[in-house]
């Protein structure tokens, strides 16, 4: 592999370690994932990475006024769409199926007002039998699964086809006066509140299920959503929905019949 | 201030653990007792018995690397000193461990804890584990193996057909990249990739990484398993990003695999409502 087929965004030295990975594979995965994903008829090619340290710009918010701050929203989805694609690109050049156990994570370091480090690492895996299990983009698949739920979700006919997440920053009103004095000593919804968080919610959900229907999957496993306020303050909150979406392969279900067992472990 | 009363904890573990073994002449006492003392739980001493391996001692390699003064003030790129003293700390401890296992009669070391602190002045590098050996009295090789997989781990990649061969790492430490004033102000009410740090901060991950694949190459592994990649600011340079990454390096052992299909089990014990997948990688 030489640098000229290097994307223009990864780094030199990322070249260089992505090229000793044809000998050797690196993991992070755990030895149960690692023999679980063997198991499964794949195998580790590398860690992937990608990272990109991002200023995010300011917008006015008005104290008394729910909206999305579209702005911040831009910011985050951009963010992570960097280091989300980076890492893709390493796995591209390990001529990778698909990527497991992808932890998408914001780090804030002191020496960065207002910016912040998106990272995405994972463990490319590629193929025994030399069937390709990229998705229908013909990219490789990401997934934050486990080994162990990967292993599982091979078993029921189902393939990872992407990493989708959706975002939202969403500033959430103050009430007035006159509504806090309305209140005080009675049991009410705050219906602006409730509205709030609700459709910030919805926005973010609706943006992950759009991404899942472009890759054309049948569904999306292990959906979380987070709530997180980063650097803005309390109204301003970031709804973060990610999960994996799965596709039927048309294979049989071969989950083996669950058995129960009495552990002796204290 | 933590930093410093954590080194002098371990400064402390450490001078125990050399006085107490002067004390009893280490090398002589494991030779002429029978009895094994492991830090293995019963649990893994079972399952690396149903293997036919057995505890043989618990060994203790330690190694304090100095670096010099004047390093830490804030400028660019990689702090060369303090990265060559981590490797080091960490070569030496590593191989003072091989020799205690060597001296005992093992074949290797599994659960290695590894205990590695970066203070001003020195980095202090402490391995913990216990020396394992196959029964029926086989010559242990000239260089055992180190591991910081459980005994549980290192039987299930027994039976997968895998062997442990050492342990790699590598670790960076790098400066912050600065921002001249005109370049914040111009980009204060922007979203903008801050191109500069991304390299900075891809560079000394990368070196890291490579450092520990180039020690995974030279141990002739296949790959390297369970990697902890860490990073963060050093507490008392904060302006300094310290990245690290140890892993098992394994090498396929040309047995074949004895771990046969998977089934499915449902735990029907109280634990198993706290369980959570995430537990299960580690972290």
């Amino acid at each position: 592999m030489s640098d000229a087929n290097l994307p223009a965004d990864l780094p030199r030295d990322a070249g260089k370690r992505l090229a000793e990975l044809k000998k050797l594979f690196t993991s992070d995965l755990s030895v149960n994932e690692f023999l679980l994903i063997k198991q499964a008829g794949f195998h580790p090619l590398g860690l992937v990475m990608g990272s990109s340290i991002y200023h995010t710009g300011i917008q006015t918010r008005k104290w008394s006024k729910s909206q999305e701050l579209t702005k911040l929203t831009e910011a985050m989805y951009n963010a992570r769409e960097l280091a989300m694609t980076r890492m893709e690109e390493e796995a591209e050049q390990l001529d990778a199926d698909g990527v497991v156990g992808v932890r998408l994570d914001v780090n804030y370091y002191e020496w960065g007002s207002d910016a912040a480090e998106f990272i995405a690492v994972g463990t490319a895996v590629k193929a025994e039998s030399g069937v390709s299990h990229r998705n229908r983009l013909g990219k490789p698949f990401t997934s934050d699964l486990s080994g162990q739920d990967f292993w599982t979700l091979m078993q029921t006919g189902h393939i990872p086809q992407g990493l989708v997440m959706g975002t939202c920053v969403y500033h959430i009103a103050h009430r007035g006066l006159a509504q806090t004095l309305g209140s005080v000593g009675q049991n009410v919804e705050l219906p602006n509140f409730t509205q709030a968080l609700y459709e910030a919610r919805e926005l973010a959900m609706t943006r992950m299920q759009e991404e899942a229907e472009r890759l054309g999957s049948t569904g999306i496993v292990g959906v979380r959503l987070e709530e997180k306020s980063h650097q803005w303050g309390s109204h301003t909150i970031e709804f973060l929905s990610i999960g994996t979406a799965v596709g039927d392969t048309g294979a049989a279900v071969t989950l083996p019949q669950p058995t129960t067992v009495i552990s002796l472990d204290n | 201030m933590t930093s410093t009363a954590d080194g002098d904890a371990t400064a402390g573990n450490l001078r125990d653990t050399l006085l107490s073994l002067a004390a009893n002449g280490y090398a002589s006492r494991s030779k002429s007792q029978k009895g094994s003392t492991s830090d293995l739980s019963i649990d893994e001493a079972l399952v690396l018995h149903s293997i036919g391996w057995e505890p043989v001692e618990l060994v203790c390699g330690a190694a304090a690397f100095s670096i010099p003064a004047g390093i830490w003030t804030w400028t660019q790129g990689e702090v060369v000193a303090a990265s060559a003293a981590y490797a080091g700390a960490m070569g030496r401890a590593a191989a003072a461990l091989q020799a205690e296992c060597r001296a005992a009669g093992g074949h290797g070391v599994v659960g290695v804890r590894v205990d590695v602190t970066v203070e001003r002045h020195l980095v202090n590098a402490v391995m913990v584990g216990s020396a394992v050996a196959p029964g029926g009295g086989a010559r242990p090789p000239a260089m055992p193996f180190l591991s910081d997989l459980s005994g549980r781990d290192f039987t299930l990649l027994h039976l997968g057909g895998w062997d442990p061969v050492g342990l790699a790492f590598g670790a960076s430490f790098v400066n912050a990249p600065r921002r001249s004033v005109s370049a914040a102000m111009r980009q204060s009410s922007q979203n903008v990739e801050l191109t500069n740090y991304t390299e900075a901060l891809y560079a000394a991950r990368e070196s890291a990484m490579e450092r520990m694949q180039s020690i995974a190459g030279q141990l002739a592994g296949h790959g390297v398993v369970g990697v902890r990649v860490s990073e963060g600011p050093v507490p008392f340079a904060r302006h300094v990003l310290r990245f690290s990454a140890w892993g098992t390096v394994v090498k396929a052992s040309g047995r074949p695999d004895e771990l046969g299909p998977v089934s499915v089990v449902v735990p029907l014990d109280d634990a198993a409502l706290a369980f959570d997948a995430a537990s299960l990688r580690g972290r």
